[in-house]
């Protein structure tokens, strides 16, 4: 994928909407004129919301779409820049060292190609940076890292330059698209927020889902997807402690697809509650109200 | 959304010329403004910028362009709707609304008030300020319980509290320092040696993981019973916050409230009202399970008490159910590193080996989860507590 043209950006949201629905995403007036403004705008788009509704998946989408690479950064606790920017390959260093001495090669200048490119291993935002216009660059659940990582990012995206001490300057020619997630297990800083465009993506409704649905896994029975939807969104509405996503509805209807079952009744459900319902309590909860959740069917 | 695409409004779009229309736009970041929303120039500019690149005479357009580039928190959206509502389509919304509440600064009706001056400018010339009188009156009030103490004495108290320094239980990151017998060898440091030292052999160079303080989770009753004890604990809560990175705070009484960003501030008198007044239900009744299951739900499960020191202040007279009160704190053990009870009625007069007998129901429901039961009685206590707090499990 990367190394083929990138393809211009949308004109207007209607045309990002309609691409995006090209590969099978459905995006809502308001993330589209986000994403839209976000490339417009050369700035970050910050995506919050519930988990499973697509957040990830926008940003493979948007580089699908406009043929970039997608470079993805997961954040975790404890990152820092040697994971996140660059690292110099020491052991290779060390190598070329013990070469160079055999041979009685070390000059100047063999000494100066140890901090050439060659030897720097290159991590994600790097990449990014490097790649400029060819990338979308997503950081993924940027919530988890630590507040200093924060600060770090929020340097590097308003400039998308950096200074490594020993080659110089990197700078990007054109600012790669950035997509960033959250699933607010934290306040994020508020300096970050304000750099970003900001959009909470909810649950769709029953249409959208449905829509979804059938985009993703074309040929399922229209019934048995409607049945399944209408089941996703009572759990939605019970007083469960994880509610199921987009993502687990399309677990759902894979599932059953799989199974070949062409009918959600109360059998099946049980059978397949696994791929919807992740934590046993809720489970509990379910399985006593089963047949209310399956009463359409 | 409002009713945005709903074009047939004549005065619904913005005005015609560039100038007009820039002038709309920066009237409703204007409105915003006024309605609490904290928006800065820079950006009423992106959200110009953004406009522009769509189409301003299309409302969906500029809610959109809107709503991205202006609000940034979720809680802001129902005020952004509401001004969006009456700015551009001329849609009043009730005041009385619920669901549009605005997030305006409360007043400070908070019952906590906390004197300016210290308790010794009031006392007259007859009674003239001997020093080191504060530090001896210390002595004797580090076994006084806070329920028989004056609100001066109390008042001393709190400022001594806010200057215990307290050491959280730290853990491992995944960050690594060099240390004299780490796990591993470091081998990023031993080719610096090499390259500087040529040939002759490097020192072995060890790393290790780093260490860093636990986070504390601290979830305060403020209810009838509690309310002395809590406020106490809220100066408590002030030193810690202080003291530690990542300290969280949470009240509860009949509601769960999360205080912890009003403690930021640097004054602590300004903290604790700031943070009294944003807990609505101060001396009002106790739902530790409600409470409970509330804090697991909305914080626990993000991950909020994920490997932290939960500290629990409460006298353990639920007014719920207590199968929900043992249901959720079975879940809160689950979900965070340790669980400590501070129980401030244990100290009153059991004697101290009955330390750890439940003596409520609400205790025995969520004994089996305790990791540590404390009493905070006195100040003597509470630094007993703060000085187990290193020497945890891990």
């Amino acid at each position: 994928m990367s190394d083929a043209t990138p393809v211009d950006s949308p004109a207007s949201v209607p045309e990002l909407q309609q691409r995006l629905r090209s590969r099978g995403y459905l995006a809502g007036r308001g993330l589209a004129t986000a994403a839209f403004l976000g490339m417009r705008l050369g700035r970050p788009i910050l995506l919050e919301g519930e988990v499973g509704v697509g957040k990830t998946e926008l940003a493979k989408c948007l580089a699908a779409i406009h043929r970039r690479e997608l470079i993805r950064l997961q954040c975790y606790e404890g990152i820092d820049t040697h994971q996140a920017l660059y690292e110099w390959d020491y052991a290779r260093q060390i190598l070329h060292v013990q070469a160079l001495s055999k041979l009685e090669l070390a000059d100047a200048d063999a000494v100066g190609g140890l901090y050439s490119k060659d030897f720097l291993l290159e991590r994600p935002l790097l990449r990014a940076i490097r790649r400029g216009g060819n990338a979308v660059l997503l950081i993924d659940e940027i919530d988890r890292a630590d507040d200093e990582f924060e600060a770090f990012l929020l340097e590097l995206l308003s400039d998308f330059q950096i200074t490594i001490p020993e080659i110089g300057l990197v700078a990007a020619t054109d600012r790669p698209i950035v997509v960033l997630t959250s699933n607010r297990t934290r306040e994020l800083h508020d300096a970050l927020k304000r750099r970003c465009l900001y959009h909470w993506i909810g649950y769709p409704s029953l249409d959208e889902e449905l829509e979804i649905v059938q985009l993703q896994s074309p040929g399922v029975a229209e019934k048995l997807v409607e049945q399944i939807v209408a089941a996703v969104h009572r759990l939605r509405d019970m007083d469960l402690a994880k509610p199921p996503g987009v993502a687990e509805t399309l677990d759902w209807v894979d599932a059953l697809r799989v199974l070949g079952s062409a009918n959600l009744n109360g059998e099946t459900a049980a059978d397949t509650l696994g791929s919807v319902i992740k934590d046993r309590d809720d489970l509990e909860l379910v399985h006593a109200e089963l047949d209310r959740l399956v009463a359409d069917a | 959304m409002p009713d945005a695409g709903n074009t047939d409004a004549g005065n619904t779009a913005v005005a015609d010329t560039p100038a007009g229309i820039v002038d709309r736009l920066v009237g409703f970041g204007h409105a915003l403004r006024e309605h609490g929303l904290p928006i800065g120039s820079d950006d009423l500019l992106t959200f110009c910028a953004a406009t522009a690149e769509l189409s301003p005479g299309d409302p969906s357009d500029v809610y959109w362009s809107g709503r991205t580039t202006l609000v940034h928190r979720r809680d802001h959206l129902p005020v952004y709707d509401e001004v969006f509502r009456a700015y551009f389509l001329h849609i009043a919304t009730a005041p009385d609304d619920p669901a549009t509440e605005r997030p305006v600064p409360q007043g400070s009706t908070g019952t906590l008030n906390v004197p300016d001056s210290e308790p010794g400018d009031e006392q007259g010339d007859d009674q003239p300020l001997v020093l080191g009188l504060q530090a001896s009156s210390v002595e004797i009030e580090r076994h006084k319980r806070f329920a028989a103490c004056t609100t001066e004495e109390l008042v001393q108290l709190r400022r001594i509290m806010a200057r215990i320094r307290l050491e959280p239980p730290k853990r491992r990151t995944r960050r690594q320092t060099h240390a004299r017998s780490g796990a591993r060898i470091d081998i990023r440091r031993m080719a610096r040696d090499t390259m500087r030292l040529n040939d002759s052999a490097p020192e072995l160079h060890r790393i290790d993981r780093k260490q860093r303080p636990r986070p504390l989770v601290l979830i305060l009753d403020v209810s009838g019973s509690m309310a002395d004890h809590s406020r106490n604990l809220l100066q408590f809560a002030y030193s810690m916050r202080r003291a530690a990175q990542k300290i969280e705070v949470f009240c509860f009484g009949t509601r769960l409230t999360r205080i912890t960003a009003s403690l930021d501030r640097r004054d602590p008198d300004d903290a604790m009202s700031l943070a009294a007044a944003r807990v609505l239900d101060w001396d009002g009744g106790t739902r530790i399970g409600a409470s409970l299951d509330h804090f697991v739900r909305a914080w626990g499960r993000r991950g909020l008490s994920r490997g932290a020191t939960v500290v629990i202040c409460s006298d353990g007279l639920d007014r719920g159910d207590p199968r929900l009160l043992a249901d959720s704190m079975e879940k809160l053990s689950r979900l965070s590193y340790r669980i400590i009870w501070i129980n401030p009625l244990i100290g009153n007069d059991a004697p101290p080996d009955a330390l750890g007998m439940p003596n409520t129901l609400g205790m025995i429901a969520a004994a089996p989860y305790i990791d540590e039961l404390a009493s905070g009685h006195d100040l003597a206590s509470l630094e007993r507590f703060a000085a187990q707090l290193p020497t945890g499990k891990g």
